[in-house]
């Protein structure tokens, strides 16, 4: 069926260009939700069937040979067996685990947040010309894998490492730190310097766009310079932050690389450390998906939370 | 609709539809039975114990003798990464070189549930195989390893130990045969721990517990192994264990390392980080101590000597091997045979000893002189390393001996219950709640 927008009530007066647009082609009533298609199939092979794999692994079985998972894809089959014995381990022996992962994901995105929103407000704010050139050195380094700059850091951080020396050198300590002997403060650095890029670009989108003429209104109406900021930029800015707070800190969450390398403590294991270990242990693998999803599980609330502030701001503006 | 309302026409039209339906809901209900349920070759895989050998079951028969060498293959090996020196395998490739046999580089896991998933999905279609014993049963229920052509293979018989002629996992060496022995013990910097301390200890075991090393104490991502060690600090000498009272010990006393030394886990903690100093002591398998000295900078001999092992001096400990097989879908298996019998061959498996650092069970190979012979890998290092020979003469515990085997304590396959509680142990070790 194919309706014209005059013919539609309009409950609010739309832009005259827009409406001038629709007045003259007339749309397929599926037009405009074709475009969706090529990412609902993306999304249905690449998203909703892993996810369904991972959930019959959970609810699954293993082989009896080799003890790989065995996904169970009737749900009439499921057992939940494996799921039942982890969430009681997580209310015991695991709980510490959960704790840390949460302690060091949080800290680590509120310090990321801290320095990424100073890098970003200068480049959006005094860039200038250098804004492209700005933001390409800030981001060079991170054309290296993340797994290299993490060897990389192993290497500065040893106790013979550069980090040592130069302290040593500027008399900030007597002997060399053991920054890779199991601190979650070196796990933390870790995880800042691997995901500051991701809370840079996204900020630096956001801040770029705050029409200056609302920051010269702010002062114009008396307002100083930190009351510009906390009153204009700063909510204007609130979405961006949150969206880069989400980009972070969900890898952060699944992140096991930076505790294998950067410590391997058990005192410092992550849920992503669970994971991995479970992954690649026979006959473990029912156990992995069952963390996979309760950590989906966790990191949906935050996810609700971004998506609820979004859905009230548009409604606002 | 009412019962009473159903027209004859309605009534045949559904007993038709009832009765074609039936054998298919037949069909679908069978093919519904519970996944994992119908599998076989369970029954078929029994765990072997040095004293409870067992003879595998024969998966058609071997390659005939006269089979001819494969032109123009290329050999394919399935290899844990870092385990083979290219230099003696380039040397195969080179002896091959009439019948044209290419090598375009090892495929490589890094752990046998890797291996096994990779040989499984066929998407490597290895000739050779590396296995530990824990699997070899079950990649023969199987059946993914063909059996050996022992005509094939004269090196086994004439160069290797009279004990895995005849091994307790494989009889008759059907399947398998030897590529490397090594034991389980502590790693130590002789320079923080002396020789005599660790020696003259009740029970060296507890070494990785002892509070004055916090800190520097590092161990494998194995939770056999680890859990081995920690069996063996309190006596217990069955490494398969299922009793509940050992498991407990076990569990008590991984949970005490945490409080007492903060272990960090990693897997290169004996070769490297030992001999560069970050650990005063670790769980270490002897051939990890013994190719430590490759890792060690500057690469001068006082600097390999702070490197030591331990092992009990009545030799009863962790002692194991590793093996080769072929693979049932190997596409070269002539060439395949012609391989292993090269590379357990004694100048060849010794070659790769002096890189690899994990001993090969030769008889020609004077146990005893492996502390002061040099090997080919440190000959050819002599332009930037001090010359080493097989094993350092200040680590001889890494020495591995036949007559060790009979005395000493297997790590074998675990039924599922018994695996699964040990990862649970593991799992709170790696949980890091400590006491």
């Amino acid at each position: 069926m194919s309706v014209s927008s005059e013919a539609q009530p309009v409950r609010r007066r739309r832009p005259r260009r827009a409406r001038a647009v629709d007045e003259r082609v007339h749309y397929s009533r599926w037009f405009w939700p074709s475009f969706t298609i090529p990412a609902t199939i993306w999304l249905a092979i690449l998203f909703i069937l892993p996810l369904y794999t991972v959930v019959s692994i959970a609810f699954g079985t293993v082989d009896p040979i080799f003890r790989n998972a065995l996904p169970v894809y009737e749900p009439w089959w499921w057992s939940g067996e494996q799921f039942g014995r982890v969430l009681h381990d997580s209310f015991g022996f695991y709980r510490n685990v959960y704790i840390h992962t949460f302690e060091y994901v949080i800290v680590a995105s509120a310090i990321c947040l801290v320095l990424s929103y100073a890098v970003a407000y200068y480049v959006a704010r005094y860039g200038g010309k250098r804004k492209a050139l700005l933001l390409v050195l800030l981001i060079a380094p991170f054309f290296i894998s993340y797994l290299m700059r993490m060897l990389a850091w192993i290497n500065l951080l040893d106790t013979n490492g550069y980090v040592n020396k130069v302290m040593s050198f500027l008399h900030l300590t007597s002997h060399p730190v053991d920054w890779l002997g199991g601190r979650p403060f070196t796990v933390v650095m870790g995880l800042v310097y691997g995901y500051i890029p991701y809370m840079i670009l996204p900020l630096y989108a956001f801040l770029d766009r705050i029409d200056p003429n609302l920051l010269e209104a702010g002062r114009d109406l008396g307002a100083g310079p930190a009351r510009t900021f906390f009153r204009v930029t700063l909510p204007l800015s609130r979405p961006g932050i949150l969206a880069a707070l989400v980009i972070v800190s969900l890898p952060m969450f699944g992140d096991y690389y930076t505790q294998n390398l950067l410590s391997g403590s058990p005192k410092t294991t992550m849920l992503g450390n669970l994971i991995d270990e479970a992954v690649n242990s026979t006959g473990q693998g029912p156990k992995a998906a069952v963390f996979v999803l309760i950590l989906m599980i966790l990191v949906l609330i935050p996810m609700l939370y971004y998506m609820r502030s979004t859905a009230r701001s548009l409604t606002t503006r | 609709m009412d019962p009473k309302d159903l027209s004859r026409r309605n009534f045949l039209i559904r007993a038709g539809a009832t009765a074609a339906a039936i054998p298919t809901l037949s069909a679908i209900l069978d093919a519904c039975t519970k996944p994992g349920a119908t599998i076989s070759g369970s029954s078929a895989f029994q765990i072997a114990r040095p004293d409870n050998p067992v003879t595998l079951p024969m998966n058609g028969e071997p390659i005939a003798t006269d089979t001819p060498i494969e032109q123009g293959a290329t050999l394919e090996i399935l290899n844990w990464s870092v385990y083979m020196w290219k230099y003696v395998l380039n040397q195969f490739i080179q002896q091959q070189s009439g019948n044209g046999i290419k090598f375009s580089g090892i495929s490589t896991f890094n752990n046998m549930d890797e291996g096994v998933q990779k040989l499984q999905s066929g998407k490597v279609k290895a000739d050779v195989f590396f296995p530990t014993i824990d699997v070899l049963g079950k990649l023969v229920a199987a059946d993914l390893l063909q059996p050996l052509n022992h005509d094939l293979i004269p090196a086994l018989q004439q160069d290797n130990w009279a004990a895995f002629q005849n091994p307790y996992y494989d009889q008759e060496w059907r399947y398998s045969v030897p590529y490397t022995i090594y034991t389980t013990g502590i790693g130590y910097r002789r320079d923080i721990i002396h020789d005599d301390v660790i020696h003259g200890m009740d029970n060296p075991w507890s070494i990785l517990w002892d509070p004055q090393y916090k800190g520097q104490i590092g161990v494998y991502p194995s939770y056999r192994d680890v859990m081995a060690i920690a069996l063996m600090k309190n006596g217990i000498t069955d490494l398969n264990t299922g009793q509940d009272a050992d498991l407990e010990k076990v569990r008590t006393d991984l949970l005490a390392m945490i409080d007492a030394t903060s272990p960090l886990i990693a897997y290169d903690a004996a070769y490297n980080k030992l001999p560069k100093g970050k650990f005063a002591a670790v769980t270490a398998w002897s051939g990890d101590i013994v190719a430590a000295w490759g890792y060690n900078p500057p690469y001068t001999q006082s600097a390999y000597q702070n490197v030591g092992y331990w092992f009990p001096a009545d030799r009863k400990g962790p002692i194991d091997n590793d093996l080769i097989a072929i693979p049932k879908n190997a596409e070269h298996p002539r060439l395949a045979h012609e391989f292993i019998n090269y590379w357990i061959a004694f100048k060849n498996a010794m070659n790769n000893f002096s890189w690899n650092g994990y001993q090969p069970p030769q008889t020609k190979a004077d146990v005893n002189a492996l502390t002061h012979e040099q090997g080919l890998y440190s000959k050819q290092s002599s332009s930037w390393a001090a010359p080493t020979p097989y094993v350092g003469p200040w680590q001889p515990d890494a020495a591995v001996r036949e007559s060790d085997f009979p005395i000493g304590y297997r790590e074998g396959p675990l039924p599922a219950d018994v695996d699964d509680r040990w990862h649970e142990i593991w799992s709170e070790f790696q949980a890091g709640v400590g006491q």
